[in-house]
């Protein structure tokens, strides 16, 4: 395939699987904030940090913004000025889409502009005021269609594989964004480690990687803040985990170079050292929610994500020229 | 989506159709009525589907239609905002319906006019003899704009120059359907001509099943088979990609649809490079050569080596590999000088000259002004006629006589008296009209057309696709089908024949 639509296709699953997660984020924080006896800015604050945009937000809206619930909501979910907005993801979903239609194939265009033609009409805009989760629910309910019809419509080909290494480099970041919530969360609150709202918060961060009920399942409801990282962290069978998830976007980074796809082998051996990190980390007894070490996995796969642009829109006039070979 | 076929629905009592009361312009041909209100041959079965229809199961029908193209993003690119705002293709649902014996005529017309212009730009690039035998003034011809000199005895691989042609046809109030304007460049439309069949197969199956509509969806299979066949190498080892300028070109969603439609790459020209004369595309598995490449940029922006040094669009290249026949262009640079204005007058003559054939499509009555009598003829009528001069476009250099000024009038008998080769004039056509839905008043009135019927040409092959773009002025009185100044579209409907 073209090394642009390649590019392409990991950006969309990005920015689909960056929609839903934020989608589930607000959600939940709302529950969370009606909920725990939070004080607001320990609620919404931890939010926008680890989405990347605090000193932005702070910027534009000043320091108090962040504890204000509705300012935070209308930030992350429509600001055109915040890159990682709902609203720039939909719509750098839905452009990428447009490029890539015809390797995509329709139903999937079809979904992704039906998202973004909704988004952008009065009817989402009047419903986010009157019944704010049923939008949260429409944008996770539509992406979900997106990533569904990407494994259910498309050859199980490159396109699809880059696509999904997408998908899953983005959820490892989500995921440990999530968790480190947590961190921030308590900090802000003062909080213990064992306190009953602390639980309160361990489930809330599950509910946003949608992991409640197959942890309480995994645990037969044995809450705790270790139970809950171990989970999210190294549960190789939830989709969400960052073991899952790095180990299926190494497989499919493995499976794309197996296919001798080029220019791949940068973002393999940065994905390679994190898994084994993992499992050191996972060795050494340290599931814990600890800032550092989250950190450290959001910018391994940012670097891993980077690389992987690099190469494929890479420009290079040295590339060897092939022997005839088959048609496509 | 539910969809009704209301074609079906049956009416109770007899309310009011909303083709009741539909009038034809005077002076004017209306496609589904004649000037005594009686309907047309072909037309029965659609002016009784529409006699059964209310005004509000046709508003439903076309609110239908809107929203299904937005959602699959059927759009062209509005140029004036550089973000690339997209807009839905206006359309009509009410079909032009087109009778089988007419159009096997105008097949046939197409074709020999197809043949005659391929045979024209085969002389141009080549011998030379059209201005050896003064069919047409080699200054005229080598004076074009869109002659490109260098090109002079290049051979396109594959022997086809216009592979994919697009006629645009009016037809006149005296029910005689002539060429306006021929497009051997890049034509664009045909997507449109499927999507819209789409709708109307969604919303009107009985109606299309009882007329016997055409089929219209094979274009792409049609088109694809058109380029493997000119391929320089094995048709059956080649790749074939579009080429496009990208996602911000206004018809970047036709661009999209027939690689799709096509199962091909779509590519951009950062895509492609030129290596010892053969072209590869970048993949995520290395180089890949390309044999053939459906060009949807023009001729400017192919190659910055051979055309514009200035720029950095197109593939560095790209020419010296066309020209040794290492790659097939679709179509071939150099065809604008077929479709210039200043040719198109002489198109008649080249089909007699080249063909030994009298031209079966009709066009437009021309005066050309560079002969005598008809400079006499333009300079004494100028306020009944539409002049141009042969080296503008975008309707610069024009004078519209029926509405100028004395002092323009004074100044084009200036003009034309002093340059009379820079000119050309010709009647306003009162172009025809077909019933058309009007929203703000949910009546049916007549509106303007044209046709654009496509013509694929590959090595030993030709096809008319059977229907075509019909653009229709959709502000009453307006004559401009462009869908950037209120222009939208209809389906097409041509009967299969009788049987």
């Amino acid at each position: 395939m073209i090394s642009r639509v390649a590019d392409h296709c990991v950006w969309l699953g990005r920015y689909v699987e960056r929609a839903e997660s934020t989608a589930r984020l607000l959600q939940v924080t709302r529950t969370l904030a009606f909920d725990a006896e939070l004080p607001p800015m320990a609620c919404w604050r931890p939010l926008v940090i680890v989405s990347g945009q605090y000193p932005e937000l702070v910027g534009q809206l000043g320091a108090e913004s962040a504890g204000n619930g509705e300012a935070v909501q209308r930030y992350v979910t429509w600001a055109p000025e915040n890159p990682v907005s709902i609203r720039n993801s939909i719509r750098a979903a839905r452009e990428g889409a447009r490029s890539i239609r015809e390797v995509i194939g329709h139903d999937i265009w079809e979904a992704t502009n039906e998202l973004y033609l909704w988004f952008m009409s009065e009817g989402a805009a009047s419903q986010y005021l009157h019944d704010r989760d049923e939008v949260y629910r429409h944008i996770r309910r539509s992406t979900q269609l997106c990533l569904g019809l990407v494994r259910s419509t498309m050859l199980h080909d490159q396109p699809m594989d880059f696509l999904w290494l997408g998908v899953m480099l983005e959820r490892v970041g989500q995921t440990a964004r999530t968790l480190d919530m947590h961190h921030h969360i308590r900090t802000a609150a003062e909080l213990g480690q064992q306190s009953l709202l602390g639980n309160a918060i361990w489930l809330s961060l599950l509910r946003a990687c949608s992991g409640f009920e197959a942890f309480m399942r995994e645990q037969q409801g044995r809450v705790s803040g270790e139970a809950v990282v171990g989970f999210l962290l190294f549960e190789s069978r939830f989709p969400r985990s960052l073991r899952y998830c790095l180990k299926t976007a190494l497989g499919l980074v493995q499976r794309l170079a197996g296919a001798r796809t080029r220019g791949l082998s940068e973002a393999r051996e940065r994905l390679q050292a994190l898994d084994r990190w993992l499992d050191v980390q996972e060795k050494n007894g340290l599931a814990i929610s600890d800032h550092a070490l989250l950190t450290h996995v959001v910018d391994e796969t940012a670097a891993a994500c980077g690389t992987l642009q690099k190469s494929l829109s890479a420009r290079d006039p040295e590339m060897s020229i092939p022997q005839p070979e088959a048609a496509q | 989506m539910v969809l009704i076929d209301s074609s079906t629905t049956p009416t109770r009592a007899p309310a009011p159709g909303v083709l009741d009361g539909y009038k034809p312009i005077p002076g004017t041909y209306d496609e589904l009525v004649d000037d005594k209100g009686a309907t047309r041959a072909h037309g029965q079965m659609l002016a009784g589907m529409l006699r059964n229809m209310s005004a509000d199961a046709f508003a439903r029908c076309q609110a239908l239609a809107e929203l299904s193209l937005a959602q699959r993003g059927v759009t062209f690119s509005v140029y004036s905002d550089s973000r690339g705002t997209e807009k839905v293709m206006p359309v009509c649902l009410i079909p032009r319906v087109m009778g089988a014996v007419e159009w096997a005529r105008l097949e046939k017309g197409l074709v020999q006019r197809l043949t005659t212009l391929q045979l024209f730009l085969d002389d141009l690039y080549g011998p030379q003899k059209v201005i050896a035998d003064r069919i047409i003034p080699a200054e005229l011809l080598l004076g074009s704009k869109q002659y490109l000199p260098q090109l002079r005895g290049m051979k396109p691989p594959g022997g086809v120059r216009i592979h994919i042609a697009g006629i645009d046809l009016i037809r006149s109030p005296d029910g005689v359907l002539r060429v306006l304007e021929d497009n051997l460049r890049t034509p664009s439309g045909v997507s449109y001509v499927i999507e819209n069949r789409l709708i109307t197969k969604r919303l009107f199956p009985a109606a299309m099943d009882r007329i016997g509509v055409r089929r219209v969806d094979d274009y792409p299979v049609q088109l694809v088979e058109t380029l493997r066949s000119v391929s320089p190498e094995d048709p059956d080892r080649s790749t074939i990609v579009v080429l496009t300028p990208g996602p911000f070109n206004s018809a970047y969603f036709e661009h999209s649809f027939l690689a799709r439609s096509m199962g091909i790459e779509l590519v951009e020209a950062s895509d492609l490079f030129v290596h010892g004369n053969e072209v590869f595309v970048r993949t995520t598995l290395g180089p890949r050569r390309v044999h053939v490449i459906y060009r949807r940029t023009d001729d400017a922006f192919i190659d910055p080596e051979f055309f514009r040094p200035d720029s950095l669009l197109g593939v560095p290249g790209l020419m010296r590999a066309w020209a040794a026949g290492k790659v097939t262009l679709a179509n071939a640079p150099g065809n604008g000088v077929a479709d210039d204005k200043a040719i198109y007058p002489y198109v008649p003559d080249l089909v007699r000259y080249y063909l030994g054939e009298d031209p079966i499509v009709e066009q437009v009555p021309t005066y050309i002004c560079a002969r005598p009598a008809d400079r006499d003829f333009v300079l004494g009528h100028l306020s009944e006629l539409v002049v141009k001069a042969v080296d503008e476009a975008g309707g610069y250099g024009m004078l519209m006589g029926p509405q100028a000024s004395a002092a323009e009038i004074a100044m084009f008998h200036d003009r034309v008296s002093a340059d009379p080769r820079r000119y050309i004039a010709q009647r306003r056509i009162e172009l025809s009209t077909s019933p058309t839905w009007v929203a703000d008043s949910r009546t049916v009135e007549p509106r303007r057309i044209d046709l654009r019927p496509f013509v694929l040409s590959g090595k030993g092959r030709s096809w008319v696709l059977p229907g075509g773009l019909t653009r229709v002025a959709l502000r009453p009185g307006s004559y401009v089908v462009n869908s950037s100044q209120g222009g939208g579209s209809k389906d097409t409907w041509v009967q299969a024949e009788a049987s």
